[in-house]
């Protein structure tokens, strides 16, 4: 069985709200925004593992956090591909025995297994690991600098990594990684500006500023959402075709799920801070289990006006994650909540070997 | 006689390389309470097309030609106070990012009152009568006229949007990418809402997307456009279970679905042709799997395939 590259455990990110000057004299406690509250999931190497839901569940917080572009505020993100040394292995798992982020024996563990908590390691540290952990953005239109040409945009990461002992072999570096992100020859896109080239191609941009680190790991967040239907699935066959070739293993974050269930080897349906059903991607979509998952796939428009589907619209819009509700967070909108579902947290429950699902109906009384 | 007949339109644009012809010749009927897709790429001319009829083009943008024919005038030469009469009172438009169109400093109700004191003598106590109808119609809290836009979520920033193009009772509603920035569970509130509120009023409308699955869910009729030219138009159950044009088949199978067996969609490769030096011939033959010669020098014209079914290609053949 292939081992985990990424391995996320109960993870947290929750961000302080600012209080009031009133607010502080009458001294109520800190409320936070949870954005991330308790998420675990593992990414076997070369997997492609998709986390799914609605604007605002803090699924782009999760995928930053394990990279630590954002700072985790609780729980283990373990990391276990390529790119790690004994020396630095030993010295995260000291800092997490002393953080009491781990138990000595945990920690052991990881050693042994050449795992590595990223949440322990220092910057500059987590800056050389970042180089095999990268992130493809979502907006080719805004992420590129206007005013630097692609050759500047990609090289950069090489200047910022010291990488690339002098211009020859970093135009050489660039050249390759534009040639394995499909834009060929590089010659032709090299000195243009990302305003000469198409919305595609801007992404392949994107991907090729990721690659010419040779990474082992990729968060990809909603790479396609922002393009024309018509190219969406080249941008989403180069990244299965940099999984062959190169071995990638990819976090994929989209809020479209059609788009999840074509692409990805298992997904998880996360809602409001947690994954509430996680599964093989077959599975979930063809099985769903979770009434959340149940109403998303109901409601994904259909491109044939001759299906005619039932429809599980949820009334009212995302909760607020600074106002977690009681219980299932899910219950105030859930068509099937029970008196159960306002106090208690449902446990995630195995319903096959990899599939599970956090719902009273399936592991407590009812039928779901 | 229909709703809205459009006939030859052209709309050109002024550029400094040369007149990029944004919309080249398309045709195409509405009739009173129908709704009419309008699906294509980014920078086809879907939404170039909506803003000419009614006429709220930029200032580099001009009708070069066609007629477009709505309730018996030709709108391409309606002009000053009497174009302002027809704006929002027969046509009205929901903008593509609608939730960032409101005006943020002023309450929603005093934004929609506006066009109502604007077109008919009524008093303010009467056009917020009126507006609180339309909250009810769209699905907010009547209550929540005082509030300003910065208290609505997106997606009833969206409906507040929806309330404001209904205000006047328009005959003909253009919708510009009306859910493109929502959430999938917010999109399906919406479509709801627009087919609901279509069938009850017997409005027209003309609902503007690249995503095809979002028409397949709202229209009757479908328009598949390409390049400024309409390239398949008919209801929109024939365009998706009999394609015709290469590129509608293409678009058709660039969509993932999720109902349907799990595979990789198909891409259509290439970008679209420069408009300011559009290509002789079909528009469309660059990126064609089925192109000829012929394809690269003749244009083909838009022909009745089957019975109210349009497509434009050299190889597809009367079916009748």
């Amino acid at each position: 069985m292939a081992k985990d590259i990424v391995q996320v455990n109960d993870l947290q990110v929750w961000f302080p709200v600012r209080r009031g000057f009133v607010e502080s004299l009458t001294s109520k406690e800190q409320r936070y925004v949870k954005a991330v509250d308790g998420v675990s999931f593992n990414i076997k190497e070369r997997e492609i593992f998709c986390l799914v839901g609605e604007s605002g569940c803090g699924k782009t917080t999760t995928g930053k956090a394990i990279l630590r572009l954002v700072e985790p505020t609780g729980g283990v993100v373990k990391y276990a591909g390529v790119g790690l040394t004994p020396a630095l292995i030993k010295e995260a798992a000291t800092e997490a025995v002393s953080r009491k982020h781990l138990g000595r024996e945990e920690a052991e563990k990881d050693v042994a297994m050449g795992a590595v908590d990223v949440r322990n390691l220092a910057k500059d540290k987590m800056k050389l690991l970042r180089q095999k952990m990268q992130i493809i953005f979502q907006d080719p239109y805004e992420s590129l600098n206007p005013k630097q040409s692609i050759y500047d945009i990609v090289a950069e990461p090489l200047v910022v990594n010291n990488l690339g002992a002098n211009e020859a072999e970093r135009e050489k570096r660039v050249h390759k990684a534009l040639d394995d992100a499909g834009l060929r020859p590089p010659k032709d896109f090299m000195w243009r500006y990302p305003h000469e080239v198409s919305g595609g191609q801007r992404q392949r941009v994107g991907i090729a500023g990721a690659l010419v680190l040779q990474p082992a790991f990729l968060v990809a967040d909603e790479p396609v959402s922002m393009l024309d239907v018509s190219i969406r699935s080249e941008i989403l066959k180069l990244m299965l075709d940099l999984r062959e070739k190169k071995g990638l293993t990819y976090l994929f974050i989209t809020h479209d799920l059609s788009v999840a269930y074509v692409f990805s080897d298992r997904i998880g349906i996360m809602y409001l801070g947690k994954i509430v059903e996680l599964g093989p991607t077959e599975e979930v979509i063809k099985g769903p289990m979770h009434p959340y998952t149940k109403a998303l796939i109901s409601v994904v428009p259909k491109p044939d006006p001759r299906m005619k589907t039932e429809k599980i619209i949820l009334k009212g819009e995302r909760p607020d994650p600074a106002h977690i509700p009681p219980g299932c967070r899910f219950h105030p909108r859930c068509p099937y909540a029970m008196e159960r579902c306002k106090t208690e947290e449902p446990q995630p429950m195995f319903v096959s070997q990899e599939h599970w699902v956090s719902c009273w109906l399936v592991s407590g009384e009812g039928k779901a | 006689m229909a709703l809205l007949e459009v006939t030859g339109l052209k709309t050109y644009f002024k550029t400094q390389e040369g007149t990029l012809k944004a919309v080249d010749g398309i045709d195409f009927n509405l009739e009173k309470g129908q709704a009419m897709g309008l699906a294509g790429e980014s920078g086809c001319g879907k939404t170039t097309a909506a803003l000419s009829i009614m006429k709220l083009l930029p200032a580099n943008g001009y009708i070069a030609g066609g007629k477009i024919n709505f309730m018996g005038q030709d709108m391409s030469q309606v002009t000053g106070d009497k174009l302002r009469a027809i704006r929002w009172r027969d046509i009205s438009i929901i903008f593509q990012g609608a939730m960032n169109a409101l005006n943020p400093v002023k309450r929603v109700g005093d934004q929609i009152t506006e066009p109502i004191l604007l077109h008919e003598k009524v008093d303010e106590e009467v056009a917020l009568k009126r507006v609180k109808e339309l909250f009810e119609l769209v699905g907010i809290n009547p209550n929540r006229i005082r509030e300003y836009p910065h208290e609505f979520s997106g997606g009833m920033r969206q409906r507040v949007m929806i309330a404001m193009a209904l205000a006047c009772r328009p005959k003909l509603v253009i919708c510009d990418e009306p859910t493109t920035a929502l959430d999938v569970m917010i999109q399906a509130q919406i479509l709801q809402l627009l087919k609901n509120l279509q069938q009850e009023l017997e409005l027209a409308m003309i609902i503007i997307s690249h995503d095809l699955s979002v028409l397949a869910e709202t229209c009757e009729l479908l328009s598949i456009m390409y390049a400024g030219k309409i390239v398949e138009r008919s209801t929109a159950v024939e365009v998706f279970a009999n394609p015709q044009h290469p590129y509608t088949k293409g678009l058709i199978a660039a969509f993932p679905n999720i109902k349907g067996a799990r595979k990789m969609p198909q891409s259509i490769a290439g970008n679209p042709p420069n408009l300011i030096h559009a290509p002789k011939g079909c528009r469309f033959a660059e990126r064609c799997y089925a192109a000829q010669d012929i394809c690269k020098t003749e244009e083909p014209p838009l022909v009745e395939v089957l019975p109210g079914h349009y497509a434009a290609c050299h190889f597809v053949k009367e079916q009748r």
